[in-house]
């Protein structure tokens, strides 16, 4: 479904930047930030500012695994969280990172726009 | 004209696109949901969970993110011009209705202009930015949640760490 002309360097840029913004964009996501900010910490640690189900928190924690922006490492039964400070240069720039990404979405929708013309010139 | 938007390159960007197919066409794929369900989003990535265009002034716009298993996330904006098959503009600064809110931490207003070129269509994608200085102001100023943190401010303390 991509275009010919997205190479693929650009277009996992381009998930990269989506999975960093996705991870930027939610109130408790950043806050986890915050607090790492200041060092690593335990998973519970972490959750133990948080009035929230711990299913719910794991879930926000491996939103931020994915994006990078942080990582984890386990020793023994526990597992421990970290900043990944040079993964935040990715939001620099973050209006030429938007522009990729939108981009991005019409050479997307440039493909899609000539298969609708093919599936109407076809007999 | 009374909706001329100043164009800031420091906040703005426009990309212009020949595509090699009809207005028509390029409006449909634009503006139908099953159509733009399968542009929208990377599909390494996520998907478009739920699409809903209302194609007058004040109408919804509505275009959820899921991204693996976890919860769609919403994304709901305001239609603001409606011309078919020649442009459309949105915004997420507006809930439909025109109801002030604003969903996005960087919110955006869209200009999709269209004209037919030849057997194809000239495509012009742009997308007009609020002032980031003043997104920080009003953060700092507890304008939003007051535990909230100003992304850019963090951001440049987190790269400050490298």
């Amino acid at each position: 479904m991509d275009h010919p002309r997205i190479g693929k360097g650009h277009h996992m840029a381009q998930v990269a930047t989506d999975q960093v913004f996705h991870a930027l964009a939610n109130p408790t996501r950043r806050r986890v930030l915050e607090r790492l900010s200041a060092g690593p910490a335990t998973v519970s640690e972490l959750a133990d500012r948080f009035d929230m189900q711990l299913p719910s928190f794991v879930q926000h924690l491996g939103v931020l695994e994915r994006s990078r922006l942080v990582r984890s490492a386990k020793r023994g039964r526990v597992r421990t969280y970290e900043l990944v400070p040079e993964r935040f240069a990715v939001v620099e720039g973050w209006l030429a990172a938007r522009r990729r990404e939108w981009e991005a979405r019409l050479d997307r929708f440039d493909a899609y726009v000539k298969q609708l013309k093919d599936k109407e010139a076809a007999p | 004209m009374t909706t001329q938007s100043q164009f800031n390159p420091k906040l703005d960007f426009a990309i212009e696109r020949f595509i090699d197919a009809p207005p028509r066409l390029v409006w449909a794929a634009l503006t139908l949901p099953e159509h733009l369900k399968e542009w929208y989003m990377p599909r390494a990535w996520g998907r478009v969970a739920r699409a809903e265009l209302d194609l007058r002034p004040g109408g919804i716009v509505r275009i959820d993110i899921a991204v693996g298993d976890g919860p769609d996330a919403p994304n709901v904006g305001c239609v603001l011009e409606v011309v078919p098959m020649e442009r459309l503009v949105w915004t997420s600064m507006l809930f439909p209705g025109y109801r002030p809110a604003v969903f996005d931490d960087i919110p955006i207003t869209a200009i999709m202009t269209l004209a037919p070129e030849g057997s194809g269509t000239r495509y012009v994608f742009t997308a007009l930015h609020r002032n980031e200085a003043d997104l920080a102001t009003n953060k700092a100023s507890g304008f939003y949640e007051g535990s909230e943190i100003a992304v850019d401010q963090f951001v440049a303390h987190a790269l400050t760490l490298r």
